[in-house]
């Protein structure tokens, strides 16, 4: 693979009202993933640090970097298995029985012909965005109810945010709903800066003020800090988890040329022989 | 059929039916099948071969296929696969007549045969006398024969077919019109049959027996269905359990020996061609136009209720031959009730009938991976075809799994017995293209040159949003000095439905939009979101002084 130079960071806080820290994350370059994990009964935090295990090995074991969308799915099916290998142990030994579950996005470096690009995946409603001069800009989209709801027309993204059911999620690894990813993949010019984030974050802070963090703070160390730090302080009703990546030293290659435009709009103007 | 492949032609007679001449397959599908006809033409004209074209027909489902034939040339055994009710194949070889017809299996019916001298298909309602010489093409027809018919007169096929045996085989063919039209009466009266048990899919056996006669206030209905049913009944547990008893390894000695037990149940199919006179009367005429569209009618239904359970495919029926096998006598007959209703019922049977054999089928998934490497087909002249049986006795491994998974017993049986193969495609969906054949090479005039067997996303910094883990794009980025290209401009991929096998442009909504080129055509600007078919030589503009040149793969 392409050597590509990342910097990045990752903040995590458990909120003001939750006791436990559900969510998981992890920072094995080239490999980010942040899950959030759910099903009550304190089990969700074993759910998500589960997935969190498996691509953690990924990152160790190495992957084929043409064919990371297979690389991904296998992991998350093996998370899978895990979570609910689990569940099976939890209830054969009279523990609680609901199954648990976790949200997952992940972002990880893969190979094209013409050089490494982000490939990216997300199963509920962590969500991944990308930063950029052009601005924020939301990549994954959250299988959750009030999406549903919003791609089918009869609900406004403003509106969605406060939807009594916008917790409602309509995938996830582990239990009954499916665990089917969304894929994506960004040349790595286009998502100078990326964000990994749980709800806790995203759902307590608008885009706004996400963008105005992310444009503040070069550092993603501080980035990722101050994201926390800004959606426990705007009530922090939920774990919060942020994962900021940069790609750095890789210049817009191929970038505007205003030379080349004016000198294009004169010869089609005439202005030049 | 290497002595068929000696080219002696093809005749046809105008009729209903579609029928696609290829070079390596024939094709015949029901008039209703438009639509599959023409996705299919390409891939038969362009030489596909027998399992790419299966492919291709079966792709939106087999529930919504009320009909079809599909012959193999090639070397090797001439290979026939046949469904439907109205139609039926009879093969020649050099002392003996085979006639295999399309209703006597509720998927389809598969035999192949060594040393085919002769051959003809028959769409029941067939035309005039007049036959046409066909090599390659695309005709409607009534009958087609092989070799070449003189026009004017059936009989003359005999004295060309050469060999005297031949002569006197194809002699009961010509008989077989009249009783053939009957015969197919029963069939196709029994539509309406089938369709109630679909709504019972744990089709107990006396239900569905019971319920054509309750649902059709037909009188006759109950007669034909009772001989039909009976006979098959009868003589369908007897075969079953030869193959089956010696389960395991020897199965695939038992194979070509299963076959003259079967030599019994083939007797009751042709009974009935016998007897035709005595039943059918009553449906005959009249019954004739309708027949054909309740039958078309009766299979649109069907995808709606059991879609993917009721995807039949051959090979994962044999699963209810296991039981039928283990359960001697006792059993038998219960369990084999349902396979022998198979035969006398088209498609919609079907349906209700498969989600049972799954149950219980590790000993059948061992025979049939054990079909694979002993090509049975070497057995010299096949006995009649097992009407009804989906097994391809004495013929070859069903076509699918070898693909797959033919590695060694133990795999097969887990594959077969888990998950039947997954179907080529979801029934009313098109197909989602993967990784498939290469369909186009796009020649990028910034050098780049690439080949369409994926989705490829073409543009300055192009990006892919929400595909699937199998179905990952291809992203080319493209240089782009004046910005004038987007920076995901246009998605080139295999095409499906009436595109399959050829590569679709569309433009993403880009800023500047796209100028097509097609050869022979004036300029065309693509709409945002509408796909558009490339002819090999077409040129796609993009802009800034890209273009992209479409050739062959």
């Amino acid at each position: 693979m392409i050597p590509v130079e990342l910097h990045y960071g990752a903040s995590t806080d458990v909120g003001l009202l939750r006791e436990v820290n559900e969510d998981s994350h992890l920072v094995a370059p080239p490999v980010f993933v942040v899950a959030d994990g759910m099903g009550g009964h304190d089990h969700g935090d074993v759910a998500s640090r589960l997935v969190v295990e498996e691509f953690r090995e990924l990152a160790v074991q190495g992957y084929d970097a043409a064919r990371g969308a297979e690389a991904v799915a296998r992991t998350l099916a093996a998370a899978q298995a895990r979570i609910a290998e689990f569940d099976a142990t939890n209830a054969r030994s009279g523990g609680p029985t609901a199954s648990s579950g976790t949200t997952v996005v992940v972002a990880l470096l893969v190979e094209q012909d013409d050089g490494p690009r982000w490939l990216l995946a997300n199963v509920g409603d962590s969500r991944i965005y990308r930063f950029s001069p052009a601005g924020l800009d939301q990549v994954s989209v959250d299988h959750s109810v009030v999406q549903e709801l919003i791609d089918a027309g009869h609900l406004s993204a403003a509106a969605a945010a406060e939807h009594p059911e916008r917790h409602v999620i309509t995938r996830a690894l582990g239990g009954t709903v499916s665990g089917e990813a969304d894929y994506f993949l960004l040349p790595l010019g286009s998502a100078e800066r990326l964000l990994l984030c749980s709800d806790g974050v995203s759902g307590m802070i608008d885009d706004v003020e996400i963008a105005g963090i992310l444009g503040r703070y070069d550092d993603p160390r501080d980035a990722a800090d101050r994201l926390v730090a800004a959606a426990v302080a705007a009530g922090g009703r939920d774990n919060a988890t942020a994962v900021v990546v940069d790609v750095v030293g890789l210049g817009d290659d191929t970038p505007y040329d205003s030379h080349a435009q004016r000198a294009s709009l004169e010869q089609k103007l005439g202005a030049l022989p | 059929m290497s002595e068929m492949s000696t080219d002696v032609g093809w005749s046809y007679q105008a009729g209903p039916w579609f029928a696609v001449f290829g070079p390596q397959v024939t094709v015949l599908l029901p008039e209703s099948e438009r639509e599959r006809v023409i996705r299919i033409w390409a891939t038969v004209d362009a030489g596909g071969g027998f399992d790419e074209v299966l492919d291709g027909l079966l792709a939106s489902g087999l529930s919504s296929l009320p009909g079809f034939v599909l012959l193999g040339a090639g070397t090797g055994p001439t290979r026939v696969l046949l469904r439907g009710s109205d139609v039926s194949v009879t093969l020649a070889t050099g002392d003996d007549e085979l006639v295999l017809d399309g209703s006597a299996s509720a998927t389809w019916v598969e035999q192949s045969v060594e040393g085919v001298t002769g051959l003809r298909i028959d769409i029941a309602e067939s035309g005039d006398d007049v036959h046409f010489p066909i090599h390659n093409g695309l005709v409607r027809v009534g009958r087609v024969d092989r070799p070449a018919v003189a026009s004017g007169a059936a009989g003359a096929a005999e004295p060309e077919l050469g060999a005297p045996e031949v002569a006197a085989s194809v002699e009961p063919v010509a008989e077989e019109p009249v009783a053939r039209e009957q015969l197919v009466e029963a069939p196709v009266a029994e539509p309406p049959v089938a369709e109630p048990p679909v709504a019972e899919p744990p089709v107990a056996e006396a239900p569905v027996a019971e319920a054509p006669v309750e649902d059709l206030p037909t009188e006759m209905m109950p007669v034909v269905d009772a001989d039909l049913v009976e006979a098959a009944a009868a003589e369908e547990p007897a075969p079953e359990p030869t193959p089956a008893d010696e389960a395991g390894e020897g199965s695939e000695l038992e194979m070509p020996l299963s076959g003259d037990p079967l030599t019994d149940p083939f007797p009751p199919e042709a009974p009935p061609v016998g007897e035709a006179p005595e039943v059918p009367e009553a449906p005959a005429v009249p019954e004739v136009p309708q027949a054909p569209e309740t039958s078309e009618e009766s299979a649109p239904e069907e995808p709606a209720t059991p879609a993917p359970e009721g995807w039949v495919t051959p090979w994962d029926q044999p699963a209810p031959e296991a039981p039928a096998t283990e359960a001697p006598d006792a059993e038998a007959p219960e369990v084999a009730l349902p396979v022998s209703e198979a035969p006398p019922f088209p498609a919609p049977l079907a349906p209700p009938g498969v989600p049972e054999p799954p149950a219980g089928p590790e000993p059948v998934t061992e025979v049939a991976s054990s079909y694979p490497p002993p090509p049975p087909v070497s057995a010299p002249a096949p006995p009649p075809l097992g009407i009804g049986s989906w097994e391809p006795i004495g013929g070859f491994p069903p076509p699918p799994p070898p693909a797959d998974t033919d590695h060694d017993g133990l795999t097969n049986a887990g594959a077969d017995q888990g998950q039947p193969p997954p179907p080529p495609g979801i029934p009313g969906q098109p197909p989602a293209p993967p990784v498939t054949q290469p369909v186009a090479r796009l020649m990028i005039s910034d050098g780049q040159d690439v080949v369409v067997d994926r989705v490829v996303l073409i543009g300055r910094a192009p990006e892919a949003r929400r595909f699937t883990s199998t179905e990952q794009p291809l992203l080319v980025t493209v240089p782009s000095r004046l910005h004038e290209i987007s920076s995901t401009h246009v998605e080139v991929r295999p095409g499906t439905g009436a595109d399959h096998g050829t590569a679709v442009v569309t433009d993403m909504g880009s800023t500047n939009g796209t100028v097509l080129v097609q050869p022979g055509l004036g300029p065309e600007d693509l709409k945002p979101g509408i796909a558009v078919q490339l002819i090999p030589g077409a040129i796609i503009n993009l802009g800034d002084g890209i273009t992209i040149q479409v050739t062959r793969p």
